[in-house]
């Protein structure tokens, strides 16, 4: 599956919230969209164009924006696929995948506590690899290594 | 041992496994007519359970790979009476061997908590004694200390099982010498 082809196959369905199809190195393709467009592009992906397994969700803090991005498999085209979008920093949030791929609810909680992003309608958002009541998103630029003490006290987990 | 003083009950451990039963027969022997049964039963219990520490059988992280290994054929902890035990309620030693994180925190004072009296907790590796290289990370509990009261710190990263064995005979001399 090419770039080309992939364009071609997503762009009826969603319009301008299709930014474009790039190639990548390795996979299929990395499809940038906007998030208004998210829940359809999954939906377009998973049951039009096969890629049924929801490889990782991820999320990059550039400072300017944010970007989470989806590797999704296809086993009949043998071949990954990439999808990604940019966020304001300020209001980042994108419709969760999971249910589309119900895999994403653990990526998502991760990329969530990570980097902050909220993704709505997530069934179960909460603290994965942090203890509840953690304040802080270690991967984002911002966050500056604390004193163990000074963590243990403006957390106040445990 | 007929026509030879009583060893005193102390000294019992060091003895031959020959001369071990009988000087301990009458040892305790004399010890129950001296000072009745009573007074007999903490030394016992002590000396008992100094020789037969249970740690509880878990690991956290890389040090964990180090205690296992100090329970095979090479090390053989189990000569000293250390045996690991699956639950919590069958244990008096906690071995914390591995970074601990906030997640993991109230899992391992569970644990801790489940143990019968009286137990100790020997603090394994840099990690579990004071955060290790993870020290200023964002989840890592800086020293096991701040959750639970360690008796032993042993030193490595990770440890050799000789360092691990060392650390368990250090908390038998411990317990021996609580005045009890």
């Amino acid at each position: 599956m090419q770039p080309a082809d992939l364009e071609r196959a997503l762009a009826p369905k969603l319009g301008a919230g299709l930014i474009g199809v790039e190639p990548f190195e390795g996979m299929a393709g990395r499809v940038r969209f906007h998030r208004e467009a998210a829940l359809d592009l999954f939906r377009t992906v998973r049951e039009d164009l096969g890629f049924a397994h929801l490889s990782m969700v991820g999320g990059i803090d550039w400072v300017t924006h944010r970007e989470v991005f989806y590797v999704v498999w296809s086993d009949d085209a043998n071949q990954y696929l990439v999808l990604s979008t940019d966020l304001p920093a300020e209001d980042a949030h994108v419709e969760s995948a999971s249910g589309v791929w119900p895999s994403a609810n653990w990526h998502e909680r991760e990329t969530w506590e990570m980097v902050d992003v909220t993704f709505d309608h997530h069934p179960d958002l909460r603290h994965l690899l942090v203890p509840d009541g953690y304040v802080f998103h270690p991967l984002l630029r911002s966050f500056k290594l604390h004193e163990p003490e000074e963590l243990e006290v403006k957390s106040r987990h445990v | 041992m007929a026509g030879r003083a009583a060893v005193p009950f102390v000294e019992i451990e060091a003895l031959r496994v020959k001369e071990f039963i009988p000087a301990a027969k009458e040892a305790l022997t004399a010890l129950i007519a001296e000072q009745g049964q009573a007074r007999l039963i903490r030394p016992v219990f002590n000396w008992a359970g100094r020789n037969s520490l249970f740690p509880l059988h878990w690991g956290l992280a890389c040090c964990a790979i180090e205690f296992a290994a100090g329970f095979g054929a090479r090390w053989d902890a189990e000569r000293f009476g250390v045996v690991p035990r699956s639950s919590p309620r069958q244990c008096d030693l906690m071995i914390v061997n591995g970074t601990v994180t906030w997640k993991v925190a109230h899992k391992l004072i569970t644990l801790y908590e489940q143990m019968p009296e009286p137990k100790w907790v020997i603090a394994m590796g840099n990690c579990a004694t004071g955060g290790g290289p993870f020290r200023t990370a964002y989840s890592v509990v800086p020293g096991v200390d701040k959750l639970v009261p360690v008796d032993v710190y042993i030193a490595g990263c990770p440890p050799r099982p000789e360092a691990m064995l060392d650390g368990i005979l250090r908390l038998e001399q411990l317990i021996r010498e609580r005045k009890e």
